[in-house]
């Protein structure tokens, strides 16, 4: 690895994805001066945990999804740079995690699979997304309830869901995102987990994920195809989200497989705007 | 919060709600104080302590409570297959009316 990380990790006593999640730290601090933040000695003395926070990048590990070592995080403020989530992780590489405290041949087996990704991914060189080809100009409606502000392209090759999501249509490339009304409903977004690319995806796949202190939500991508590039920045600073959901904060590019298909469960800027309206008014009624 | 329609078809029309696997669920109650939507309704004093109360309120496509259930105990239907029933009640309407 070729920086120096602080590790969080959720180290849950009771369960095995937790014991793995504490193994796994123990592992990556033998690699170079990683650093490992205690969860529970975190809670009462936070000055020693807060410092090594703010010097070195964060890795927060997750048992499973009740996400103990994020929500501490999100608790805390850290930015995290990088997660790993101990029971996602067994899925995707179809080991079956036994209900043991002990660490047995599986759980051994995945630590090491993980370490090796961890090891690669900061090896990797990095995959330049060619933005200068994609040239978005948006132009938008505004709508104000309260204090919040909501912008809306209102370009015709953009196309919404109802989920949220826009699309906007460059012969056969989409790029997609999520709108003001998401960025508005998370709050402050502390990370962003991108599509993988490369990956087909279909209609309303989800095409990567966005959590802030508040919430967790998939990208329900409104476009088929293939990710062909993500928005890399948003690893580092997924606050651009909030920031600017359309332009700094887009998503991933998309190579359409079916747009045409896809256009039937797709709505334009008129229908979105009014679906838009009607949801602030009812979450703030 | 309930949305009548979704892509101009009635939301009750539409199969997409969570579906609880008792032998799973540790009642830990996170998917209810994650879902905004009242979807999960507690039932403290019952057996069953958590039910899925109004799954018309469910976004349609959003598996998210799922994501914060620790013991995995929180399915959806195939998206896929809804995606097609959605476009087939379209065209149905559409041929009717």
């Amino acid at each position: 690895m070729v920086e120096d990380y602080a590790i969080l990790p959720c180290n849950g006593l009771d369960k095995c994805a937790g014991v793995i999640s504490g193994e796994l730290a123990k592992k990556l601090c033998e690699h170079n001066k990683n650093e490992i933040i205690c969860p529970v000695f975190y809670r009462i003395a936070e000055t020693k945990y807060n410092k090594i926070a703010s010097e070195h990048p964060l890795i927060v590990i997750d048992g499973c999804q009740t996400r103990c070592a994020s929500k501490l995080a999100a608790e805390k403020n850290l930015k995290i740079s990088k997660k790993i989530t101990i029971t996602e992780e067994a899925k995707n590489n179809h080991i079956e995690l036994k209900n043991s405290l002990r660490l047995q041949e599986n759980e051994n087996a995945l630590i090491e699979i993980i370490l090796k990704g961890l090891i690669k991914k900061e090896e990797k060189t990095t995959l330049i997304s060619d933005e200068t080809s994609f040239i978005a100009n948006f132009e938008y409606e505004i709508f104000k309830n309260g204090k919040f502000i909501f912008r809306i392209p209102k370009n015709s090759e953009v196309y919404f869901n109802e989920n949220d999501c826009w699309a906007y249509v460059l012969g056969n490339r989409a790029r997609i995102g999520v709108t003001d009304y998401v960025q508005q409903s998370l709050s402050d977004i502390l990370y962003f987990t991108p599509p993988e690319i490369g990956a087909d995806i279909e209609q309303f796949d989800a095409a990567g994920e966005i959590e802030s202190s508040k919430s967790l939500i998939d990208i329900i991508s409104p476009v088929s195809g293939k990710v062909i590039s993500i928005n890399e920045v948003l690893e580092q600073k997924p606050e651009l989200i909030n920031e600017n959901p359309y332009e700094l904060g887009w998503i991933a590019e998309i190579e359409l497989a079916d747009f045409e298909s896809d256009k039937e469960l797709l709505i334009g800027f008129d229908k979105y705007f009014e679906i838009l309206k009607k949801k602030v008014e009812e979450t703030n009624a | 919060m309930s949305e009548s329609t979704f892509m101009g078809v009635e939301r009750d029309k539409i199969d997409w709600k969570p579906t609880l696997d008792y032998t799973k669920c540790d009642y830990c109650m996170e998917c209810v104080k994650f879902c905004p939507h009242k979807v999960f309704e507690v039932h403290e004093t019952e057996e069953i302590k958590l039910i899925v109360r109004n799954p018309n309120n469910c976004v349609v496509f959003c598996r998210a409570c799922a994501k914060t259930c620790g013991p995995d105990a929180i399915t959806f239907p195939d998206k896929n297959a809804t995606t097609l029933r959605i476009k087939e009640i379209r065209k149905e309407e559409e041929n009717n009316g």
